[in-house]
């Protein structure tokens, strides 16, 4: 089943759980500063400012369009691969500018993993899906021993033990999901992006990704963007609301409207767009 | 707001009114001139297989097939005649490896280049180039090997005895460059056709370009780059213009690439344009040489099509 929803349903929020009422913790993975992101001549997200702790989960809601993904794929630098995509302003990871000339993305992926929309195992063995980033990374240990850990830390290992020689494409599209995380923290990374990683699955396989979250959120740093509000406001400690605006040219970009604890957002933005937008009354 | 002209419509619920109301004859005509099309080409190939049996069954009546298939000597058209084709089949497969040598890795080389590091400007220069190369007719090949790459292998050898004027080296070489463009297109659009989420899943784990290249793509589009490299390997076997003009035409039992050699297919344009009377032995062995060369293609498509069963990737 479902967790319980922190929210009653449309109804006011219930008294913040402990977790959400403390500060952020002090440990900071990323801080972004006068990011904005052109796709060929377009800006399609300017000027976004914001803090990203560790060890928490920090969702990102919005409306479609509004440049979640792209300021997602600005952490990892997955923005590299779109050929006309242009990256502007600081993000910087623990200190160190992500976009410097002598930083190698192929290092910062194997240290920020992502996880995708769609669920996109490789066509091999669940095994094999498993070992795929470690081999890439030159892993010298024992193989098997480093699938099951993972495989367990992922809560899919008694779903999958006596499937790891058959094809990943076999299973559901929520186990292909969480092997798709599984996958991710093999390489040991230390945040996760993730977009939208239930939309494409039912209510029970979602609730198996959330509780999962929860749990790496002990250890990783993770960021998740999502359009389903329940879920921020179930598993994250801080949401950030992003909203599109319109400059004095007539421009169309994508803006990060309000940044805070997922409680405080929810109960009682400081922003009338973002209470708006999570009160269902759009534009 | 007016309404707009509807189709005439039988009303709910009368007799047969789900039934098609206009006969698709248009739909029907279409249908039988796609099917004709489909099967002029089956029907052809097995024309072209049925034509090839009763003369090459008579030549078989004649000589011996064992004899045939294990014969070392290939004199068919001269007193007393020798029917051993064995040196026909090597050379055609010399030459092929040599074609094979150059054409797979310069071919997959390119492929991989092309769908995975180039940007679009250089595809769209590079892929029309490689198409021109294709329609290069393969007499001008021959000559280029000839004229061209003979002479200077001869002038430039290292050590020991140089090539000879005809030799097998020059003829696979020129027909391996000639091969590359078919592979390289085929191979790449097999390539391109991986979906870009199993990319984006390598490089978020931290791949290299390479390592996406080899680890993921390849697999993912191994049975179209088996069926390039298969239909690779079909025109070099096939070729027939760059073997007989710079591979020459002496039977030779060698696997010595320096040295000319007469592939199967330059025997039959050899004696094919020659005056043999119809039903003579010597007519009858262009036939069982065809047939051979058939064969030989049809068990290596079968074992790429067993290969790919086996190693192929498949993604949704
Ligand atoms: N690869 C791309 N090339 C060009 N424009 C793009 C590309 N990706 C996104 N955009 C544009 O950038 C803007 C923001 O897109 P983005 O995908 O980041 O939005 P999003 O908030 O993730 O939306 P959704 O909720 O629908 O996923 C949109 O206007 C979109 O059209
Ligand atoms: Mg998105």
């Amino acid at each position: 089943m479902n967790p319980p929803s922190r929210h009653g349903p449309g109804g006011t929020p219930p008294p913040l759980p402990a977790h959400l009422a403390a500060p952020p913790p002090s440990e900071t993975v990323f801080e972004v500063g006068g990011l904005s992101v052109f796709y060929g001549g377009h800006e399609a997200v300017r000027d976004v400012n914001m803090n990203i702790g560790a060890r928490q989960i920090t969702a990102m809601i919005g409306p479609s369009g509004c440049g979640k993904s792209t300021v997602l794929r600005c952490f990892n630098r997955m923005n590299d691969l779109l050929p006309d995509a242009r990256v502007v302003g600081k993000v910087r990871y623990h200190n160190e500018d992500l976009y410097s000339r002598e930083v190698d993305p192929i290092e910062v992926r194997r240290r920020i993993g992502m996880v995708f929309q769609k669920p996109n195992p490789f066509p091999k063995s669940v095994y094999d899906n498993i070992a795929y980033g470690p081999r890439v990374g030159g892993f010298r240990g024992n193989l098997d021993d480093l699938v099951e850990e993972t495989l367990t830390h992922a809560a899919l290992w008694d779903e999958v033990k006596d499937k790891l020689r058959t094809s990943a494409l076999a299973l559901s599209g929520g186990q292909q999901q969480r092997l798709c995380i599984a996958r991710t923290i093999a390489v040991e990374p230390e945040v996760i992006l993730m977009d939208e990683p239930c939309s494409s699955l039912d209510p029970i396989a979602t609730a198996k990704i959330e509780d999962l979250m929860e749990r790496l959120a002990q250890q990783f740093t993770i960021v998740v963007v999502t359009h389903n509000m329940q879920q921020a406001a179930r598993v994250s400690e801080r949401t950030a609301f992003f909203g599109s605006e319109i400059d004095r040219d007539g421009v169309r970009h994508g803006r990060l409207i309000e940044l805070d604890e997922t409680g405080t957002l929810f109960s009682n933005p400081s922003d009338h767009r973002t209470e708006d937008y999570i009160s269902g009354r759009f534009g | 707001m007016t309404a707009r002209p509807q189709r005439r419509r039988t009303a709910p619920g009368s007799p047969g009114f789900l039934r098609r109301s206009q006969s698709r004859w248009s739909e029907r005509a279409v249908r039988v001139l796609l099917v004709a099309a489909a099967l002029v080409s089956v029907l052809t190939t097995i024309g072209i297989v049925v034509a090839l049996i009763p003369p090459a069954v008579e030549f078989f009546g004649k000589v011996d097939f064992g004899a045939f298939i294990t014969g070392t000597d290939w004199s068919p058209l001269f007193e007393p005649p020798r029917f051993g084709v064995l040196p026909l089949v090597t050379a055609t497969l010399v030459i092929t490896v040599i074609a094979l040598l150059v054409a797979v890795p310069l071919g997959l080389g390119a492929a991989v280049y092309l769908s995975e590091y180039a940007g679009h400007r250089v595809r769209g220069v590079f892929k029309p180039v490689l198409e021109v190369l294709a329609g290069i007719p393969t007499v001008v090949y021959g000559f280029f090997a000839l004229r061209a790459i003979t002479p200077f292998l001869q002038r430039s050898w290292p050590g020991g005895d140089p090539p000879e004027v005809f030799n097998a080296l020059s003829a696979g070489f020129v027909m391996g460059i000639m091969i590359i463009p078919t592979i390289a297109s085929l191979a790449e659009d097999s390539m391109a056709a991986v979906p870009r989420p199993l990319r984006d899943g390598a490089y978020a784990l931290g791949s290299s370009r390479m390592q996406v290249s080899t680890r993921v793509v390849f697999p993912a589009a191994l049975s179209g780059i088996v069926a390039a490299v298969v239909l690779g390997i079909s025109r070099a076997i096939g070729e027939t213009m760059i073997v007989a003009i710079a591979a020459g035409g002496r039977p030779n039992l060698t696997l010595n690439p320096l040295e000319g050699m007469q592939t199967m297919t330059a025997f039959i344009a050899a004696a094919g344009i020659g005056d043999l009377p119809t039903g003579s032995t010597g007519y009858q062995t262009i036939f069982a040489v065809g047939l051979l060369l058939f064969a030989l293609t049809l068990v290596m498509n079968l074992i790429s099509i067993r290969l790919v069963r086996r190693y192929r990737e498949v993604y949704e």
